[in-house]
């Protein structure tokens, strides 16, 4: 009786029906209640196969099924309590914790998933800050606002958006991202996933080995420390590692105490009180929510919430046209920023537009390939018997670790004096000495990228300032005590 | 949370969890994919919840809930069914109208399914609950299992059909049809 419409049914269920068909079994459908009826039971049959192997995967019992499916019916049925009530139930579950996918750690921002809540297959939209998951197998995850995700079980986690940093040690080895682009298949290690709100999923790998299971054309792809990978059609491929674009499980603990220690308040009234500054000449914090004129990301600050400008291909920068017009004799510059290390030759922090000959006094500050800082003023001339190796002044320390973290960055400037002095996280760096010293020139000038020839910036900038004069090695420590995000956890 | 309010919430979970499988499979059968169900789900809890003061107490919970999942599943079709095959909006309320007299036939369907899986050899069951998790790769399971990808389409829907055929001997011994 309904023999005939067995391949419709077939195909139906695998996803291979074309549209002529679907007409056909529509009207069948629609005309005939037997075969109703034999459509509901397949359909019926193929949930309840579902369910088991959803409960089996909760077991992780992958070998072995049990012979007696009335108990794993029954326990999926407890498990499947899930969704939104997860998040309403809290209390009712405290006994169910054993079948949770995964616990909440730590979390920043208001309206992040609680501390202590279990998930199971709930979706959670994390709009500022960032949560700290442990799933039920061990792996440490850190996701970063803006995101959504859900676990489909204590080994899979499904990332629609957001910055994922996973931490997993042997016993959780095999966990696996899904994002809109394709798979990251753990093999041991620790790893980043970047899913944009532009839709495309980049793996980053820090240390051991990812496979990458694409889902449009292209093999699956090994991954090892070091590497980085966008999984998009045509235009996916190897990428530079940005190890700074994540946050990870240390990390995390530290932002979390400062924010409970009151950081946050207190950086907005630092930044307050430098508005004030009667030699304030700009302070950059991208808050006000305008579009400021370039190529760049919105993405969140040190704070949660908080907005920072991301700068990831070359080109990606941000035009302005600050303090032009006259002479600077003395100047500060400053900045929160967050930093891939790259190792390319230079990273732009501050470029003024051009470096010609007959604007002595241009201005440009930067990051050299050994992750020291660059101050150097067209024209400039270094005091005699310098220990500058390369002509301009460069700090001391690297500022960049191999971890990412946000640091601050400072120069101050006296051109009566010929001085420039380095600060790195608020302590004094290294003071270069000058022969011949420009006043500062400003006006039309990038962030992130020099007008002239590339000169790519990796990572985010939160707050730069500039000041027409020489702060003290005390403003700048106070500039960073009260601006930092960071405190050691407990 | 209140006495009462923690009351109602109470009173919803229980009606929840003992009808969640079936509020779940009923949405699978109407729609192409389980990925789909899944998805609806989510929307499905969250309304119920929202109704359940509508609900009225001492009603039935799962007629009420189908009549939900129902309304939702149609609103899923005109929205991200529009450029899928699936039913029709017609075939969707006649078989959401049968639900409920359904139920307690597939009932018994699944309580014989847990028999007749049994009755599958061990490896062949781990291949078929292999490829009905979640986000389950049907092209490495075909390499895997040394069938091609249609191959496998193929095996699958022989499987079923054994199970269904073993599940219906069964239920026709108990005296059901």
């Amino acid at each position: 009786m309904t023999k005939e419409f067995e391949p419709l049914l077939q195909r139906y269920l695998d996803g291979g029906i074309s549209a002529e068909e679907m007409k056909v079994l529509n009207s069948a459908l629609e005309a005939d209640g037997a075969l109703r009826r034999e459509f509901v039971d397949l359909l019926d049959l193929d949930a309840s196969l579902g369910a088991m192997a959803r409960q089996r995967e909760t077991d992780e019992d992958r070998e072995l099924v049990r012979p007696d499916f009335r108990a794993g019916w029954k326990g999926f049925v407890a498990l499947a309590a899930s969704v939104v009530v997860a998040a309403v139930f809290l209390w009712a579950w405290q006994g169910g914790s054993t079948q949770s996918f995964a616990l909440v750690e730590e979390s920043t921002g208001a309206k992040g998933p609680a501390i202590g809540l279990h998930l199971k297959g709930e979706r959670i939209e994390l709009a500022e800050g960032t949560v700290k998951l442990r799933t039920r197998p061990g792996a440490e995850l850190v996701i970063e606002a803006p995101a959504a995700f859900r676990f489909e079980s204590p080994h899979r986690l499904r990332l629609e958006q957001g910055r994922l940093a996973a931490d997993v040690p042997p016993p959780a080895t095999g966990f696996t991202v899904v994002t809109p682009d394709g798979e990251a298949v753990d093999l041991g290690t620790r790893f980043g996933i970047d899913v944009t709100d532009r839709g495309q999923s980049e793996i980053h790998v820090f240390e051991g080995e990812v496979v990458a299971h694409p889902s449009g054309p292209g093999d699956p792809t090994s991954l090892r420390g070091g590497e980085a990978y966008a999984m998009r059609g045509i235009e996916g491929g190897g990428r530079e590692l940005r190890n700074a674009a994540f946050i990870e499980g240390d990390e995390m603990s530290a932002l979390r105490a400062a924010l409970e220690a009151g950081q946050r308040p207190r950086a907005i009234a630092a930044t307050a009180a430098l508005r004030r500054d009667a030699a304030l000449i700009a302070l950059l914090d991208f808050e006000d929510g305008k579009p400021d004129s370039g190529v760049y990301r919105s993405v969140q600050g040190r704070w949660p919430g908080s907005r920072a400008l991301e700068f990831v291909e070359a080109g990606d920068h941000l035009a302005l046209d600050l303090g032009g017009g006259r002479d600077w004799p003395q100047l500060t510059l400053a900045a929160w920023v967050r930093l891939d290390r790259l190792g390319a030759p230079y990273q732009s922090l501050f470029h003024t537009d051009g470096w010609s000959g007959d604007l002595p006094g241009q201005v440009h500050w930067m990051i050299n390939g050994d992750a020291t800082m660059r101050f150097a003023l067209r024209d400039n001339l270094l005091a005699p018997g310098s220990d500058e190796a390369f002509g301009h002044p460069d700090s001391r320390t690297p500022v960049l670790a191999e971890r990412g973290r946000w640091v601050h960055l400072a120069v101050t400037y006296d051109a009566d004096a010929g001085v420039v002095r380095f600060f790195l996280n608020g302590r004094f760096d290294k003071e270069t000495r000058l022969a011949l010293a420009h006043p500062a020139r400003l006006g039309p000038a990038r962030i992130g990228n020099w007008d002239q020839q590339d000169r790519k910036l990796s990572g985010r900038v939160d707050e730069l300032v500039l000041i027409g004069r020489t702060l003290a090695d005390s403003e700048i420590a106070e500039l960073f005590e009260a601006g930092k995000p960071y405190l050691p956890s407990e | 949370m209140s006495p009462t309010e923690a009351e109602r919430h109470r009173a919803f979970l229980r009606q929840f969890t003992a009808n969640e499988a079936a509020i779940r499979a009923f949405v699978r059968r109407l729609v192409p994919a389980r990925a789909d169900a899944d998805d609806i789900m989510q929307e499905v809890s969250v309304v119920l919840w929202e109704k359940f003061d509508s609900f009225q107490a001492g009603g039935w919970f799962r007629p009420w809930a189908f009549g939900v999942a129902r309304y939702e599943v149609l609103a899923w079709l005109r929205d991200k069914g529009r450029d899928r095959l699936v039913l029709s909006e017609k075939a969707v309320e006649l078989l959401g109208s049968e639900a409920e007299a359904s139920e307690p036939r597939l009932e018994r369907q699944r309580e014989a399914l847990e028999h007749c899986i049994g009755e599958v050899a061990p490896a062949q069951r781990n291949l078929l609950l292999r490829a009905y998790e979640p986000g389950a790769r049907v092209a490495s399971l075909a390499r895997e299992s040394g069938r091609s990808e249609p191959g496998f389409y193929q095996w699958l829907y022989r499987v079923r059909k054994q199970l269904l055929d073993c599940i219906r001997r069964n239920l026709a011994r108990e005296g059901w049809s």
